[in-house]
Formats: C-alpha cells, structure tokens, sequence
C-alpha cells in the first residue's frame, strides 16, 4: 500500500492538501456560477440581437410589403444581417425572411429553395403556431428550436402598417455561438481557478510548514521530557505570538521549571543524605564514645595499680564487654553498608535456618515459637536479605515477650507478594517510641545498639517493599512486611543456578 | 515672353479676373444667374457605383459649362421627367422610352445619344439564373420576372413586347413580377435567384461583365431583342440657350478631349454623337402597338 489510512499522514501534507482542495472547491463552484449566468447572459443577448435585427428589417419592411416590392425587401434583408465592420463575429445567421400574412413568402435569404410568393415550404407545425399567435397578438415572440443546420433562435416581428400586420420578420440566428462564447469563458474562468489553486496551494504549503516546525520541534521536546532530560528549548520567534508561539513559551516554561525543580530535589536529597551521614556519624561517635570513657578509666585505674589481680580481674570483663559493644556496633554499620553485596540465592529452606538460631536463642526459657513458613523448597529466594529480616524482627520479639510467651512467625507468597509477619505477646510498644522505632541508634535496651530495627527497614526499603507495625502497650506486637515476590523470589527453573 | 510679362504687370487686378474668366476656368465671374448650379438628372439607366467617376465627369462639365454642375439622382425615370417639367433640372440622361411617350405640350428635346460599340443602339437582354434549364421567355411561365422600371424600353416594354409577341398575356404570365429601378440590380436580382428571369439593357450587362464579373457569370442571356436607340441625353426646352448650347458642345466635345475620352472609357462608351429623333422610331413603334394591346 502506497497511499496509507489520511488519517496516518503528516500535517505538513494534510493542510496544504486541504487548503489546496478548499481554494478549488471554491473556484470551480464560483467559477461554474459565473460561467452558468454567463451563458444565460450570452443566451439574452443573442435573442435580442435576434430581435433588434427581426424589429430592424420589419420597420424598414411595411412599404415594401404593402407594394410587393420583393427586390426591396430582399435587400433590406441582405443589409440588416450583413456582417458589419464593426461587430468581430459574424451575427451567425442560419435563416431570414419577410412573410406575408397568408404564410407565403416576400423575401427570403436563400431564394433559390425558398422562392417568392410560394408558401413557406420548411414550416414545422410548432412554427406554424407561433407565426398564427404573432399574426393574432401582434405582439414580437422569440423561441429556440432545433433545425437541420443544429439549434436557433428564431424571432418573429410582426411587420405592421397603420395598427394592422401586414407580414412578418422571421429571424434564425444560429446558438452555436452561446456554445463557443461560454466555452471561452469557461476556459478563462477555469484557468483563473488553477492559477488560484496553483497559488493557494503553494500559500498553504508555506502557511503549514510555518505552522508545523514549531509543532514538531514541541513533539520532539515532549519526547526528551518524557525521557526525563528537561533541557529542550525550542527556539522562538519574535513575530511567533499566535497559539503555537505561546504553546511554545508555555512548553519552554516548563521545562525551564522542571529542570530547576529536580535541581532543587538533588540538592536537597544530597544535604538530607549529608544530614543522615552527620547524625550515623554523630550517633556512632556517641556510642563507641560511651564504652570508651568507662573503658579508659579501667585503663587508667590498672595503670596506676598494676599489680592488683582483682581489680585485672574485675576490669577484664568490663573492658571485653565494652570492646564487644563497639565491635557489635561496627558490624552492624559494617552488615548496613555491605548490604548491596549482601545476595545470596538459596532455596526456601534457608528460612528454615532462621529458626535454628531462634531457638538457640530462645534456651531453656518457656516461650512458645509458633513456626509456620509457606514457602516452598523448591522456590528459589534471596536468602541473605530475608534471614537478616526475618532473623532481626524475630529476635526483638523474643527480647519482647522476655521469660515466656508466645512468638509467631508467618511467611506467605500471594498475588506477587511475599509476606512475612512476625507477632508476639510482650510488652508492646508505647506510642512515643513507635515513632522513633526505625531511627538508627534508638533503642530502649541498655546493651542494643538502635542499629537492628534501622537495617531491617533499609533492606526492606531496598527490596522494594514495606513495613508495618502494630502494637499495643501489655498486649504484644506485630511486624508485617511485604515485599515484591520479584525481588526475592525466582521460579525454581531459573533459580536452580 | 518679356513684352508679354510687362504688359500684364502693368493692366489692373479686375482685368486679370475677366481675362481668366474668358478663358473659361469655371471662375463664376458674371452674373447672379450664372452662379446657380445647372442641375442634371440621372437614372437607372447608368451604372452609379463609381462616385468617383461621376466627380471627374461634374468636375469636366463645369469647366466647359462655366458653371457649377450638379448631378441629381432620383430612383424612377417618372420623378426625372417630373424634375424635368417642372424645371428643377435641366439636363438629364434617361431611356427612349420615356423620349417617346407622348408629352402636351412637349418640355424636352433631344441632346447628345451615346455611340456603344460603334452605333447609337442597344439590345435589351432576357437573362436567367446560370443555372436556369429555361431557354426562352416560354420557359419562365408561372416564375417570377424581375423589370427594372415601368418606363425602361429595355427592362420593360421590350420584354413585354417580346413575350406579348408569343401570344402570351404579359400581365398573368408571371407569378410575381417586381422592378428593381436599377439595371445593375436586376442582374444581381437573376443572380441571387431572387427572380427566375430578368430583362436588363445590353449596355448595363457587358459594362458589368467588365467590371463585376462575379455577379454576369451567375447569369446567361437566353434572348436578344432587337436594336433600340440609346437611351438619350435631353435638355429641357425652356431652358437658357446659351446654357443648352454650351452644355450640347461640352458632351459633343467629350471624344476631342484627353479627360473626355477618359471619361468616356470609364463609362465603355465610343462617344456622344448628335442627336437624330428617328433613331427611336422603333421604340416609339413598339410602345404604340403595346399600348394598343396588339403586338
């Protein structure tokens, strides 16, 4: 297919099609217009010249036809439709005669078929009517009718002397000429409406192309837009102020505010990301800060006393546990920025090992862990994100439900998310602390770090997905998170790698 | 010459006039009576397309006749004879017919008759379409005949005399019958087929076969009649002598002179030659019997 659906074509063809097609619509509809009344007017004057002529010889004819002077009437005949010097065409005339009132002829221009004092012999029924209806109204009559020699127009003048018709000026003036004048004409007026066509259609080219090129260079900036990149500006011309021009300022506008917004954005994720470090920096300083004081006035009691065995002995184990306090602390900053390198792909069954360190943890005490993981086996998910996840909330529960209680954990991967809850029956959360829960270094335990919870929510951050908490103080607490099942879980096939 | 030149330096300007009137210039230099034009009837009997040459012609007279020459023409040879009655004219050139009509008391006399192919006569010829299958006036029965004037000898009474000869009724033969008033146009009348039959007089004929060919050739002479006198030149009988005289010797001397004999070849005559009453004897025979009613 050469010629696709209009709809599908350019502007830039369309509009000068169109206006190409209204410019000739409207030519040829006027131009037919002029040329029909054109024609009716050509029509006119040819029936009056049929008559002026017709009138002409039947004034100059009365004395001739009252003394039967045919030689006369014959030459006034011949005279009145001579074609003068004057006129360019020549009167086109197909037929004349002088009749008398009994229908015989007095003079006719073409004696020889036609010879004087002999009943008019070419007469048709329609012509006799007329030359009856003249003879009784007295009255000029003017018809077309058709001849051997093609169409006429045929004029009679009644020739009257004293009131009373004495004969009659027969005319046939041949309408051939209607034909070639309206053909001239046509063929002027029709070469008018192609050079106007020719003309409009070159006006709407260039009309459309001024139009187009701003629209084309919007679309294409649209475009960049739409690919983020606000940096098109489409040139404007001074003398561009119609709607296009301001649609291109509006669009200029925009970009112009779009690319200061995300500016704005940039800079202000890069001091809020600034802010984030200063106060991990801030709370990392504070927390090895604290253990180092204690640590240090250890050292500096031993150092003055470096004999004294039971204060080694006392001072050892302080000082252990502070160093491990700020090693936890350096692991978990260290597990939240290795994060990104933190995927390992396993099976289901690598939750199941989550459990294992839970009930280590868990001992001897008598809290129940309610246990019921839906993942397959056969499915293949991210496991190093998942246990930390897992691992981090369901240890806070056990801290929570503190010598007994009850823990529950739920894993479930429905409608492309995979939902893990973890729920205990322990102290709960009071409102106050709920809102600093995920804040890094927040923690209500003396030997927490504040770092668990704040991971947890960076990884499920990461993953994509959410975290939700309920919790009611004396009654327990419940962890729900959801994450794309994409992000963390692969078809077993594919995953087998 | 020198004596000659001296002698006219010396003589008065009124003298000069008069002797240059003597000399029969055309000065008007006598007279009231001699400035009024003389007026000279003309009729269908000559050919009157070349206004040019009837110019030259009126410009000859007047310098022969001493005074303004003015040609009057009139479509009948009836309202000539009626200008020649009354006085209006007092030349005019018409056909022998009308010469012999009897008039009480007579108001005309001949002048001049013109010479056409060495004799003072002519013949009036019955003329059909080129492509007429008629043969002789017989054949024309119930067709329409075209007569140039009711007083022509030639366009007239000679047809009439001619087919009234054959026993026929010239007045119902014919269809239709129309005059013309004109020679010339009797011949285009044929040759148009406006009419069947025509009569037209010889001279009328061959001087358009001369000169209008195109119109002659459309047509054929299917009958010659007789000789007739030429139609004539007369001058009124009241008229001033003198005038007649000079008019008379103005025509006479036409074939004496280089303009007059050019005229005279435009008009394909010979010459005027004096007039001889008896040269119409035969027109006047023909009228008396036809206005008799026995041929």
């Amino acid at each position: 297919m050469i010629f696709s659906h209009p709809r599908t074509w350019s502007l830039s063809v369309k509009l000068p099609l169109t206006i190409t097609a209204v410019v000739v619509g409207v030519a040829i509809t006027v131009g037919m217009a002029i040329v029909v009344q054109e024609r009716d007017r050509i029509r006119e004057n040819l029936e009056e010249k049929a008559l002026v002529i017709a009138r002409g010889v039947a004034g100059v004819a009365y004395e001739a036809v009252l003394r039967n002077d045919y030689w006369g009437l014959y030459k006034s005949l011949i005279s009145m439709t001579a074609p003068t010097e004057s006129s360019e065409n020549p009167p086109g005339i197909l037929g004349g005669m002088v009749l008398d009132t009994e229908g015989r002829v007095l003079a006719h221009m073409n004696p020889e078929t036609n010879p004087v004092g002999m009943p008019l012999l070419a007469a048709n029924p329609e012509q006799r009517k007329w030359l009856r209806e003249v003879l009784e109204t007295n009255a000029p009559h003017i018809h077309t009718a058709q001849g051997e020699k093609g169409e006429y127009v045929e004029s009679i003048v009644p020739v009257q002397s004293e009131g009373s018709v004495v004969g009659m000026v027969i005319l046939h003036l041949s309408t051939e000429e209607i034909h070639t004048r309206t053909l001239a004409a046509a063929g002027i007026i029709f070469g008018i409406a192609i050079a106007l066509a020719v003309v409009g259609s070159m006006l709407g080219a260039y009309i459309s192309r001024r139009m187009i090129r701003p629209l084309n260079a919007l679309a294409n900036g649209m475009d960049t837009v739409g690919r983020g990149d606000f940096t098109p500006v489409i040139p404007l011309r001074p003398r561009d102020q119609d709607e296009i021009g301001q649609l291109v300022e509006s669009f200029n506008r925009m970009t112009g505010e779009l690319s200061e917004k995300r500016q704005l954005e940039q800079q202000l994720a890069l001091s809020e990301k600034l802010a984030a470090l200063g106060r991990i920096a801030a709370g990392v300083a504070h927390e090895v800060n604290n253990p180092l004081g204690g640590m240090l006035n250890c050292l500096d009691t031993l150092k003055k006393k470096p004999g004294d065995e039971e204060l080694v002995q006392r001072y050892l184990p302080m000082l252990e546990r502070g160093l491990n306090r700020i090693r936890a602390i350096v692991q978990g900053l260290l597990a939240e920025l290795r994060t990104d390198q933190a995927e390992a792909w396993g099976d289901g069954g690598c939750v199941e090992d989550v459990k294992d360190l839970i009930v280590a943890e868990i001992g001897e005490r008598p809290i129940l862990l309610l246990w019921s993981n839906q993942i397959d086996d056969k499915t293949c998910i991210n496991c190093g994100h998942l246990q930390q996840v897992a691992h981090n909330l369901l240890r806070n529960a056990v801290q929570a439900v503190g010598e007994y209680g009850t823990v529950s954990f739920r894993t479930q991967a429905s409608g492309g998310m995979l939902l893990i809850e973890v729920e205990d029956d322990g102290v709960g959360i009071p409102e106050d602390v709920l809102a600093h829960l995920f804040d890094p270094f927040f923690t209500t335990r003396a030997s927490g770090t504040g770092l668990g919870l704040w991971i947890t929510y960076r990884l499920i951050e990461r993953m994509g997905g959410e975290i939700e908490v309920e919790s009611e103080v004396g009654k327990g607490s419940l962890f729900r998170v959801r994450v794309p099942a994409k992000m963390v879980m692969q078809s077993a096939l594919s995953g087998a790698a | 010459m020198r004596d000659g030149t001296s002698v006219t330096n010396r003589i008065s300007r009124r003298t000069v006039l008069t002797l240059m009137g003597a000399a029969a210039l055309a000065r008007p230099v006598l007279a009231a009576e001699e400035e009024r034009p003389v007026r000279f009837g003309l009729t269908a009997v000559v050919v009157r397309e070349n206004l040019q040459f009837f110019e030259r012609w009126r410009h000859f007279l007047e310098q022969r006749v001493g005074r303004p020459v003015r040609f009057v023409q009139r479509r009948s040879y009836r309202e000539i004879m009626g200008l020649l009655q009354t006085g209006e004219i007092d030349f005019a050139w018409i056909c022998g017919y009308p010469y012999v009509q009897k008039r009480e008391p007579e108001f005309i006399e001949l002048m001049a008759v013109p010479v056409f192919q060495g004799e003072p006569l002519y013949h009036s010829y019955i003329i059909v379409h080129r492509d007429n299958p008629a043969t002789s006036l017989a054949d024309l029965k119930g067709k329409v005949f075209a007569y140039s004037d009711p007083d022509s000898n030639s366009g007239y009474l000679v047809p009439r005399y001619l087919l009234a000869s054959t026993g026929a009724s010239p007045d119902n033969f014919y269809r239709l019958t129309f005059f013309t008033y004109n020679h010339a146009e009797t011949v285009e009348a044929i040759a148009n087929r406006v009419a069947d039959g025509g009569a037209v007089d010889s001279y009328v004929w061959e001087f358009m076969a001369k000169t209008r060919s195109n119109v002659t050739e459309r047509t054929k002479i299917i009958s010659r009649s007789q000789k007739f006198g030429f139609p004539p030149l007369v001058m009124r009988s009241a008229a001033d002598p003198e005038l007649k005289r000079r008019m008379q010797a103005a025509i006479f001397g036409m074939r004496e002179d280089i303009d007059g004999r050019a005229l005279l070849g435009q008009l394909a005559l010979d010459s005027f030659s004096p007039p001889n009453p008896s040269l119409f004897d035969g027109i006047r025979a023909v009228a008396q019997r036809m206005n008799e009613g026995k041929p």
